[in-house]
């Protein structure tokens, strides 16, 4: 006699006996082999179900914690840059203009801050195509991270008041804000691939 | 599971989708236990299954916004962490040892009449067929869910369970004569 194969005794498991099914129910019910297998299928499931939960060895949500509140920070630094943009943009028009009625005075940092901000824009990007966000990371480069980044909004938030600052001072205190967000950044892509290498990402 | 778990999961669930702190923390609470369990039951190593956590519960956090509060919140963490540890599990392309294994174990069992326990009988299957072993009987999905999460079919997930419960069977010494 054939006994029934284990994909028709999980078959008769399933909520809504499939058409084919029927044949084997009555198999089933003549047969004592097949039923004691499917009575032992029970009673695996059972045990499967029964099995102690696993528990982590380790309390992940101080990880989980760091890394959600960077992604914000960083949510928040990428639209506070897209203002700051748009607000250098219009300083930058203002000078413009009334550089066409004033005469300009040569000076080395026009050139310095251009350089600073070019790198600072060229960091950036490096650390966008490793998409941090998407990344595991341990606690400790976590908490790195998540140091440089604070540093990094403080400068930001200086450079957005410079424009109160005396408009001698203005460019150099610009300039050594810019440099200090170059070496924010510089140490924050040492941090991403330091980690990356650590993990073989 | 839910009411069990969380005592007002109304407020917990407002609380995260307010940006609350608090909220995410009572979600992790909550949910870290089933959440590791189904992520270690699917994954080969324990670093993967809490990396697996980690990563859920990171996804919770930006998504709790999308949760629609008129279905289960287990059910919808759940589905996240299975997710994830698929993920996992197609990303490191372990090799699958399975073949070989049954192979050695087949021997094993004539010459030592080998009977293993259901914990150790089920780290030994394939991370694909206990993935789908521990998805359909102790999780509940059904096939065409757990095919959907893998991409392959309702068959291939049928197939799939089939042949754990054959191995799980001879390894637990549970084979009768017929």
């Amino acid at each position: 006699m054939m006994h029934l194969s284990m994909e028709q005794l999980l078959a008769l498991r399933e909520p809504g006996a499939e058409p084919g099914t029927q044949g084997a129910r009555a198999h089933l019910d003549g047969c004592g082999s097949c039923r004691a297998e499917f009575d032992r299928l029970h009673q695996r499931v059972a045990r499967l179900k029964a099995l102690p939960a696993l528990r982590p060895t380790r309390d992940r949500w101080p990880v989980v914690r760091a890394r959600f509140e960077a992604e914000r920070r960083a949510r928040r630094l990428r639209r506070a840059g897209l203002i700051g943009l748009a607000a250098a943009a219009s300083i930058a028009l203002l000078i413009g203009l009334r550089g066409t009625f004033q005469p300009s005075i040569p000076s080395a940092v026009p050139a310095e801050l251009s350089e600073a901000k070019a790198r600072s824009q060229a960091l950036e990007a490096a650390i966008d195509q490793y998409h941090p966000e998407s990344r595991v990371v341990d606690g400790r480069t976590a908490r790195i991270a998540q140091e440089l980044e604070d540093r990094i909004a403080a400068v930001d938030r200086q450079l957005q008041v410079t424009d109160l600052a005396d408009p001698g001072q203005r460019e150099t205190q610009e300039l050594n804000l810019w440099r200090e967000r170059v070496g924010l950044l510089d140490a924050l892509v040492d941090v991403h691939l330091t980690r990356a290498s650590h993990v073989g990402l | 599971m839910d009411s069990y778990l969380l005592a007002d999961t109304k407020t917990v669930v407002a609380q995260a989708k307010a940006g609350d702190p608090a909220g995410f923390e009572a979600l992790y609470r909550a949910f870290e236990i089933p959440v590791y369990n189904l992520c270690r039951r699917i994954c080969r190593t324990a670093e993967d299954a809490e990396d697996v956590l980690q990563e859920t519960f990171l996804e919770i956090c930006r998504s709790i916004g999308q949760f629609r509060e008129d279905g289960s919140l287990w059910g919808w963490v759940r589905t996240i962490a299975a997710s994830k540890a698929l993920m996992r599990l197609r990303r490191n392309k372990y090799r699958d040892t399975e073949e070989l294994n049954d192979e050695v174990v087949g021997q094993r069992r004539e010459d030592t009449h080998l009977r293993m326990d259901l914990e150790a009988a089920l780290e030994r299957l394939s991370e694909t067929s206990r993935a789908v072993v521990w998805l359909h009987d102790v999780e509940g999905y059904t096939h065409e869910e757990i095919a959907a999460m893998m991409g392959k079919t309702p068959s291939f997930s049928k197939s799939q369970l089939a042949r754990a419960h054959t191995r799980l069977r001879r390894w637990l010494g549970e084979e009768v004569a017929a």
